[in-house]
């Protein structure tokens, strides 16, 4: 699959919390288009790259540049990635005060100014996409997991980003759950928007998934084509942790 | 089902409000028909409970003010904001309210010789400051209980701080101090009847008034009594009606 120019590039970044180094001189680019999934144990610095990639954790050392924008102490600049940049949490982070379409509606409406007939045509689009587009007006609370992970999808999606990064996207869902967050995710992925996807999901990794990163301790100990990782890692870090995943499975 | 309790709570709160109405400038009617001491004192009764609810309806507007400043200085990331926000919280709670009073009533003129303030606008000033203080802690405690995930998600999508309080913390803090705030204007109402001690003629002073002119203590502390109850029953009713009616979005 040809993928176009290069969207983000991380360029030796550091991460400290104290003494424990969460990110260690970690190197990647990402390009236009490609769904890249990021595995590793616990710990491993996969979300803290995540969450640095949007600004939600400050680099230590490095330089991350999104869509030609330096990532630096410039709000600007923070506030223009982040415009750019869809994210969807473990645990949803719905807004349980605000309906399904207010959610929905609300940065697109705020931040890019758009009038409300505008934003909510956006989302009766998006929720039909996701498959609640009856569920527009209730609240959080009176939705499932998966629904409501499907809202936040849809709540990332209106701000029209040019990268979505999904943090463990499916962890938190029951697994009777799984699939039907699945399901969006492989058609995004399917429409050509860039992803850079934490998961536990080989199944997902291995079909949908570009390229695979594999953490651990800080670092990217692998990386390729996720036939080949998923048949053959080459580190004995990524042998040992799918071999245990097997197990589980 | 669901609609029919909003109506009811929507009855309710318009109910409340009439109510208190009613209380402030009917209320010497019925009392007017009871015998002595209280008949011929109902004139003084409802005039004393209206000065009682102005004292803490003013109050409680700027102590709700305060709670808020007080609650963002608190959290504020400005280090002296910080301690100044403490500092008042500390000072104002830890010294007795009717201190506080007698302190701003005969300390304060001798400080700032130029302010001259009425003993309703006194004792409004102090119960402001002591309100607002036990406000502001309940209000921080709020803005912390909002999910910090829902924070992240918003400035994730690009909102601003600023854009991010008043969208989400804010509401969403309101909703959970609205039980702890009506506590403390129930208490403010009570705790109003202590600027009685600079002569300000609100209920307790009349109650002690009519008492002392009839030397009948039982009847008028239990007609007293039974005005308060009615004003604090009328509050706490408004502020449940009010709890259910913001509390969208729980099941």
């Amino acid at each position: 699959m040809s993928k176009g120019e290069v969207i983000i590039s991380v360029d030796k970044v550091v991460k400290r919390w104290g003494s424990f180094t969460a990110l260690n001189e970690v190197s990647v680019s990402f390009k236009e288009g490609e769904v890249v999934c990021i595995i590793g144990p616990s710990g491993s610095g996969k979300s803290t790259l995540l969450r640095t990639i949007n600004r939600l954790e400050e680099h230590d050392g490095g330089r991350i540049v999104v869509d030609g924008i330096e990532l630096d102490g410039d709000t600007r600049h923070i506030d223009a990635v982040r415009a750019e940049v869809g994210m969807v949490f473990q645990s949803f982070n719905l807004f349980t005060h605000m309906t399904v379409l207010d959610n929905i509606t609300l940065a697109p409406r705020r931040v890019r100014k758009w009038p409300r007939e505008q934003a909510e045509k956006v989302a009766r689009e998006l929720l039909e996409r996701v498959g609640l587009l009856a569920h527009a007006h209730k609240y959080p609370s009176q939705l499932s997991g998966g629904q409501q992970q499907r809202v936040a999808i849809a709540r990332a999606l209106a701000m029209q980003p040019k990268v979505m990064l999904f943090d463990e996207p499916t962890s938190a869902l029951d697994p009777e759950m799984v699939n039907e967050v699945l399901l969006v995710m492989r058609d995004l992925a399917k429409s050509g928007m860039t992803m850079l996807v934490v998961t536990h999901e080989m199944g997902f990794a291995r079909e949908v998934a570009d390229r695979v990163i594999f953490f651990d301790g800080g670092r990217i100990v692998e990386e390729g084509d996720p036939a080949q990782f998923f048949t053959r890692p080459a580190h004995p870090r990524a042998q040992a942790f799918l071999s245990q995943i097997k197990h589980a499975g | 089902m669901t609609s029919r309790l909003k109506d009811r709570d929507a009855l309710v709160l318009v109910g409340s409000v009439l109510s208190l109405g009613v209380v402030l400038w009917l209320m010497s009617a019925p009392l007017a028909h009871l015998p002595a001491p209280i008949g011929p004192a109902a004139q003084q009764f409802s005039e004393g409970a209206r000065v009682t609810i102005q004292l803490t309806l003013v109050s409680a507007v700027f102590g709700l003010l305060l709670g808020v400043l007080g609650a963002l200085g608190k959290l504020s990331a400005v280090a002296p904001v910080r301690w100044l926000a403490d500092l008042f919280v500390w000072v104002i709670r830890g010294t007795p309210l009717l201190l506080q009073i007698l302190f701003f009533y005969l300390a304060l003129p001798a400080v700032l010789p130029g302010v001259q303030l009425s003993e309703f606008w006194t004792a409004v000033v102090a119960l402001s400051l002591n309100v607002g203080a036990y406000n502001a802690e309940v209000i921080r405690a709020g803005i912390n209980a909002v999910p910090s995930g829902q924070v992240e998600a918003a400035r994730s999508l690009g909102l601003s701080r600023f854009n991010t309080f008043r969208d989400i913390t804010f509401p969403q803090a309101v909703r959970i101090s609205l039980p702890p705030l009506a506590n403390n204007l129930v208490a403010l109402l009570k705790d109003s009847s202590l600027a009685y001690a600079i002569g300000v003629v609100e209920l307790s002073m009349v109650s002690s008034r009519v008492q002392a002119e009839s030397f009948q203590p039982v009847p008028v502390f239990l007609t007293v009594a039974a005005i308060y109850l009615v004003l604090t029953t009328t509050f706490t009713q408004f502020a449940g009606a009010l709890e259910r009616k913001l509390a969208v979005g729980k099941r």
